[in-house]
């Protein structure tokens, strides 16, 4: 028989079942897939649009100490985001202590040496080590700074000097960059290990359970016992994993995508710009990792004498490959050259970092590229299916 | 008919059987009586496959067993010393992918699946999950699994091991039947009152080998003892006095 | 050199000097990606063709695509002048940027402006400040491009966006007119009511209205600054100093003129500083908050000799481009705007206002040497798009007032008034929320708290600056805690 009608068979086929039917009904599983695809980007959209929101909407709490020496100062920082405490004294350090994001400190002297133009000095006390502190910094600097550069207009002009007297040259910026290029430095990161990590984690429980698991409960043993080819059993089972697997990643490229469309991406200047195009050559992209992810990972848990052993295995394991993606992402390690794009893993993250920011991947080496993962995906099957074969496989008698 | 030829099996070094040789008629139930660590599941699995002989061969159906695994399989039915369930399945799925892996399908496919649900009474199981069954409820259904491709040989790991009366006696009935019908049937055990009311032939393993063989009456008679139970004693651990020379059955 | 740049206070009509000038666009043929001043992200440029023969002019049409492609219908932004063009208001992008998320927002320089064969004759800021040496370039201009200068007008202008909203295949357009643009977009609604969604008009130009007769609105504005000032405690302390102008502007004579300072290299100036020169200076300071915080300050130093103060306001505009192509304003004031004035108009528009003649004069001089013919409108028909009116309480050239009494025949419109402000203000404080939000459902009525919050600058005192103390004025926000941050 040759391997086309081994794959149509109908022993196959009900292998296939079987194997799908264990997986899908394998509620442990599903719920971490579910888990994982629907509250994790959740929770991270869900953090980021509330840490927008929270540098948008929040108040700062100012403290004004001495405003009374300089109520236009205090006038200048009314307005969204500052709720400003006007006190006649107090003392910085206490202050932040209590309640206060920043402390903006106006000495007596201020006014007199203000009107003799001897340039006082305000105090901005902040706690640095927190996030409101950085941001009352920036914040009120930047207030401060358009007043102080209103009445500097205003000082020049009572002078009679005209202001572009203090602007030598005007600096204009063109960014060569579109939204969707700038989309890429954030969604082109973000959202290829996190699919990447989708497959991995939703792979797992399957992955176990149909090889570690089988081999607890030695329902193995029965299943050997059958007229099958080793291979079919591993590509069975690999299907099977890979369905979940797959489905998982995909499921969170929907939610992701679906977030992404609640984020004010634009206010950063974003855009979102994957289509539907983009979005069905991710998940057909993601079909050969799927396939490896789930391949290694039955490999993986064939080895293992039992389940735990298996879990405490793949969950060391599964953080590698996203680690590996982080480094490279956040190190300089420059990936162009194409051979890296035959690299499975790295090239599945690169197409769709490409097609996550609306561009066009390289045909051939997509192509190319699934191949080699595919063909790895072969490899791993006949090694898989061999390793059925060994005896230690069967619990000892 | 199943046949074993001087088969010898180390695991890390130690010796688990020791040049065995024995075999299995058609149309007959032999028993395998060994304690614990006797080599008894070993020799199963050479027969079925899952091990590989260190030397010798074992035979099904004439067929050597390493040279036709598929074959052989196909001849071949096993209860192993687990049922080997699969708990997301329904006891017709599960009967149905084992069916269909023996290569059964369409009306075939239907006939073998109506034919051992009758038989073991399986109906008001048949659509259940197999998960929280009890230890009867899964003997059937694995047993049903072993038989729904009508094997011309089946071989049972300690069958009768946590059933209740009903399930035993199910099990005895459709034993006795198989054998009717021709079927060479195998099992392991170490219960002796189920051995002496099944088995045409009874196979006392020790240490890796057969000691002694024969129907109970004949091995009663040779050790001079009552019950079979303690013949087996004697057979058994009495061997290293060096009694007895090797069982053979013809 | 800096006594030619001074033509901008004339000049200045209905524009704004929001813009950086220099135009940069690159594009031709295609949408080629380009970039404006003002704007550091690219656009989508492209050429279309109009006209034919001498009047030919490939339009220049910039995009700024939106970032979702959610299908609302883009943004026009229509400039000033007549004579400003769409690409200098690039700068406007910054403050539309929510705007832009869900529409695109698309400038197009109309012909004879800007990128779209500007007609500037010649005209920039170099030449001097002199009507005569102006009113001599135009009559030659117009000698020379007789045929380009009667094809301008608002009609045409109108005609080329239709043809460009077709070129894009967009639907529907929505407005946004700043100035004189508001002109252009009310007339655009009056001739293509379907293609229309719903207009933002800032600085209110309405049909009827004679922005021309420009002087008491600029007197107007000026007196909103004096009340203001009073209720200032710093700035009550002035006194009288619009009646300081009055004696300024009735004494100033060649000596003053003379000695006055030149911002830009501080010693004073070559040409002299003309009486119409100050009053146009004047005028256009009143454009913007930040110049007019410094006329109370500035009137009084003059009135006590010392011009630096004075000159310090004039520099505010040395440096701006005006972005103003004369031959496309002269082509539009001229037939649309100059011919439907009389002169007892003329008569009660300048009584009492500090401007006198000065800012008229320009104009009827450039039109006694632009005879283009003439083009009045008919009367604008009821028209029911949402319409968001925009005005400065302070503006010199549009107030509010024009927009309160001049569109009856809109149903459905909604006035932003900002206290104090100036000429345009879409990017102030809430306004480009509100537009955004305005754009979004155009059929809500607006809240319009946020508007308060636009403030005037404080207004400059004495060498220090303003004063630190404002409280005691109207305008002063008092002792309460918490202030607005919550809003």
């Amino acid at each position: 028989m040759s391997i086309v009608d081994n794959v149509l068979s109908q022993q196959f086929q009900a292998l296939v079942l079987k194997e799908l039917l264990e997986v899908w009904r394998d509620r442990r599983a599903l719920m971490i897939a579910l888990g994982f695809t629907l509250l994790f980007p959740a929770i991270m959209i869900g953090s980021g649009a509330l840490s927008f929101k929270v540098v948008s909407e929040t108040n700062l709490n100012i403290a004004i100490v001495g405003s009374d020496y300089a109520p236009l100062l205090e006038n200048q920082l009314h307005g969204t985001g500052f709720r400003i405490d006007l006190l006649r004294e107090g003392i910085p350090r206490e202050l932040l202590e209590d309640k206060y994001d920043a402390v903006l400190q106006i000495g007596k002297e201020f006014e007199t040496d203000y009107r003799n133009l001897l340039s006082p000095k305000v105090y901005l006390y902040v706690d640095g080590s927190s996030k409101s502190g950085g941001r009352g910094i920036q914040l009120i600097q930047e207030r401060l700074g358009t007043l102080q550069k209103t009445i500097m207009q205003q000082r020049l002009s009572a002078r009679g000097i005209a202001p572009q007297v203090l602007t030598p040259w005007q600096l204009q910026i063109r960014d060569v960059s579109t939204p969707s290029s700038r989309g890429l430095a954030i969604l082109g990161i973000m959202v290829p290990v996190l699919l990447i990590m989708a497959l991995m984690v939703c792979s797992a429980a399957p992955s176990i359970d149909t090889s570690a698991g089988e081999r607890e409960r030695m329902s193995i043993e029965t299943l050997l016992q059958q007229p099958l080819n080793g291979w079919q059993i591993i590509v069975a089972k690999v299907l099977a994993v890979t369905s979940i697997g797959w489905f998982g990643s995909l499921l969170s490229l929907a939610v992701l995508t679906l977030s992404f469309t609640l984020l004010p991406l634009a206010e950063i200047g974003v855009q979102f710009s994957a289509g539907i195009a983009e979005l069905v050559a991710m998940s057909f992209l993601l079909l050969p990792l799927a396939l490896l992810v789930a391949v290694l990972q039955i490999l993986l848990a064939l080895r293992s004498q039992s389940f735990k052993d298996a879990q405490i295995q793949l969950s060391i394991l599964q953080g590698l490959p996203v680690a590996l993606l982080m480094i490279v992402n956040l190190s300089d390690i420059k990936l162009d050259s194409p051979a890296w794009q035959l690299t499975p893993l790295i090239g599945q993250q690169q197409w769709l970092s490409l097609l996550m920011a609306g561009e066009a991947i390289p045909v051939p080496l997509a192509l190319a590229g699934s191949l080699v993962t595919l063909s790895l995906v072969g490899l791993c099957i006949l090694v898989g299916a061999r390793a059925l074969s060994r005896e230690s496989l069967l619990g000892a008698t | 008919m199943i046949r074993v030829n001087s088969v010898s099996k180390q695991f890390s070094g130690t010796p688990v059987l020791k040049n065995l040789n024995f075999s299995i008629a058609d149309g007959q139930i032999t028993a395998l009586l060994g304690a614990n660590g006797a080599g008894k599941t070993t020799c199963l699995r050479i027969i079925t496959g899952l091990l590989k002989a260190d030397s010798g061969h074992a035979y099904v159906g004439g067929l050597e067993v390493s040279k036709y695994p598929k074959e052989i399989r196909r001849q071949l039915g096993v209860v192993g010393d687990r049922e080997g369930l699969y708990e997301r399945l329904t006891v017709a799925e599960y009967l149905s992918f084992f069916a269909s892996a023996q290569g059964l399908a369409g009306d075939k496919l239907e006939f073998a699946l109506q034919s051992v649900r009758e038989e073991l009474e399986l109906s008001s199981l048949w659509n259940r999950r197999t998960k929280g069954f009890s230890q009867g409820e899964r003997m059937k259904v694995s047993l049903a699994r072993a038989l729904v491709h009508r094997p011309s040989h089946l071989i049972l790991d300690e069958p009768t091991r946590g059933l209740d009366v009903l399930a035993a006696r199910l099990l005895r009935r459709t034993l006795l039947n198989l054998r009717s019908e021709g079927t060479a049937i195998l099992f392991s055990s170490h219960i002796m009152a189920e051995v002496v009311e099944l088995s045409d032939t009874v196979l006392i393993m020790a240490n890796g080998t057969i000691v002694d063989s024969g129907t109970p009456g004949e091995l009663n008679t040779r050790s001079g003892s009552n019950s079979l139970e303690d013949s087996f004693v004697k057979l058994a651990y009495g061997q290293r006095a060096g009694k007895r020379q090797q069982g053979e059955v013809a | 050199m800096v006594w030619m740049r001074r033509l901008y206070f004339g000049c200045l009509v209905m524009g704004f000097f929001i813009a950086h000038g220099a135009m940069a666009a690159e594009g031709n043929g295609g949408a080629d990606d380009c970039y404006l001043d003002g704007w550091q992200y690219s656009l989508q440029c492209s050429r279309i063709t109009v006209g034919k023969g001498d009047t030919q002019v490939k339009l220049a049409v910039m995009v700024s695509p939106a970032l979702d492609e959610s299908g609302e219908e883009p943004l026009y932004l229509l400039a000033g002048g007549p004579g400003q063009a769409a690409s200098d208001l690039a700068i406007l992008l910054n403050k539309f940027r929510k705007i832009n998320q869900t529409r695109a927002i698309v400038l197009v320089d109309r012909r004879g402006a800007g990128l779209s064969r500007p007609f500037s004759c010649g005209i920039d800021r170099n030449t001097p400040n002199e009507l005569e040496v102006i009113s001599k370039s135009l009559a030659d201009c117009y000698l020379q491009q007789t045929t380009f200068a009667n094809s301008l007008s608002s009609r045409q202008t109108i005609e080329d966006l239709e043809l460009v909203r077709k070129h894009f295949g967009h639907e529907k357009i929505s407005l946004w007119g700043g100035s004189w643009g508001t002109r252009t977009a009310l007339l655009y609604q009056q001739w293509y009511p379907d293609s229309l969604t719903a207009l933002v008009l800032d600085a209110v130009a309405p049909i009827d209205t004679k922005v021309f007769l420009g002087a008491s609105a600029a007197e107007h504005a000026l007196q909103t600054l004096v009340r203001d000032c009073q209720s200032d405690l710093a700035c009550s302390r002035f006194g009288d100093w619009r009646g300081e102008l009055e004696q300024l502007l009735i004494n100033w004579d060649d000596s003053a003129a003379k000695k006055f300072p030149d911002p830009v290299t501080g010693r004073i100036s070559e040409q002299p500083m003309s009486l119409w020169a100050l009053q146009s200076m004047i005028r256009a300071a009143l454009y913007s908050p930040e110049a007019s915080a410094q006329l109370p300050f500035a009137i009084t130093e003059a009135g006590s000799g010392n011009y630096l103060p004075l000159a310090g306001i004039a520099g505010f505009f040395s440096d701006t481009t005006t972005g103003m192509s004369l031959g496309l304003t002269f082509s539009v004031a001229c037939s649309e705007e100059l011919h439907r004035i009389s002169e007892e108009e003329v008569a009660a528009d300048i009584a009492g206002a500090f401007i006198g003649r000065a800012f008229l004069e320009f104009f009827s001089r450039g039109c006694d040497v632009w005879p283009v013919p003439k083009r009045p409108y008919s009367k604008p028909e009821p028209r029911h798009h949402p319409v968001l009116l925009i005005s400065g309480e302070a503006d010199p050239i549009t107030p509010p007032i024009y927009a309160q009494k001049d569109l009856d025949y809109l149903s459905n419109k909604q006035h932003l008034i900002v206290m104090g402000g100036g000429h345009i203000n879409s990017i102030r404080g809430c306004i480009p929320d509100l537009i955004d939000k305005f754009l979004t459902s155009p059929e809500v009525k607006l809240d319009q708290a946020c508007v308060k919050d636009i403030h005037r600058p404080p207004f400059m005192i004495g060498a220090y600056g303003p004063e630190l103390d404002r409280r005691g004025g109207s305008d002063s926000k008092g002792m309460e805690q918490g202030g607005s941050g919550s809003d």
